[in-house]
């Protein structure tokens, strides 16, 4: 198992009530993995699922990315700064 | 030479004169600055009130993607010297400047207006800061419309 670092921001930090969260994930995990698993783990998830921006180390990942051992994983809405 | 490049992401009131001094030049003859501001009244789409607006961001990602709004003007403007690019966070109340970009160039006619207006439009695509808004009815995130791509 890999356990995970996830950051979270915005709306699901609120959704949530925490700013960080961890997580094991199976190794070679991917996004849509994550997402499956937090879904299932916070139902309260489930109807923001498809705008949820998943960072890993920092950088935009898609479905298929892979989740490295040890990544920092962030989580949080479309951006809306400015 | 290396051209000055300012990014940084502040608690602290935004100050225009002393970006403007960083990224101005012996060179530089022309500076466009953006200013985003904090609207009490908005009466575009559904008019409403403003109290105060809630800024945070993603600190180390999103200062490593304000240097990527920056990296992009120079590769499309190649005229353009000096960058700067600030965003304020915490509560920010109606009529305070939210975020500065600032691009310098020799002259004007160098697409300097294009790359600050680019600049700030490129942050708000991908640079992970989000504000909640605080209005008499409530409160809530604004959230983007922006999905960027993988590694984008």
């Amino acid at each position: 198992m890999n356990r995970i670092q996830i950051l979270l921001f915005a709306t699901l930090r609120d959704t949530l009530g925490t700013r960080r969260l961890q997580l094991d994930l199976p190794a070679e995990a991917t996004v849509a993995g994550l997402k499956d698993l937090l879904v299932a783990t916070y139902p309260q998830l489930s109807p923001s699922r498809n705008s949820i921006m998943v960072a890993v180390n920092q950088e935009y990942a898609g479905d298929d990315s892979p989740i490295p051992s040890g990544a920092e994983i962030a989580l949080f809405p479309p951006v809306s700064g400015g | 030479m290396e051209f000055p490049t300012v990014i940084s992401i502040t608690e602290d009131v935004l100050d225009l004169d002393a970006l403007l001094a960083q990224v101005t030049l012996d060179s530089t003859g022309a500076a466009a600055v953006f200013t985003g501001m904090v609207r009490k009244v908005t009466a575009r789409g559904e008019a409403h009130e403003t109290l105060y607006l809630e800024y945070e961001a993603y600190q180390p990602m999103a200062e490593a993607k304000m240097r990527q709004v920056a990296d992009e003007i120079r590769s499309r403007w190649p005229a353009v010297e000096g960058i700067g690019i600030v965003q304020r966070v915490g509560r920010l109340h109606p009529q305070t400047p939210t975020v500065l970009i600032a691009c310098t160039a020799a002259h004007r006619d160098t697409g300097v207006f294009e790359a600050a207006r680019y600049g700030i439009d490129r942050l708000k695509e991908i640079v992970p800061v989000w504000k909640k808004e605080v209005s008499p009815q409530g409160e809530f995130w604004v959230e983007g419309d922006y999905i960027p791509k993988p590694g984008e």
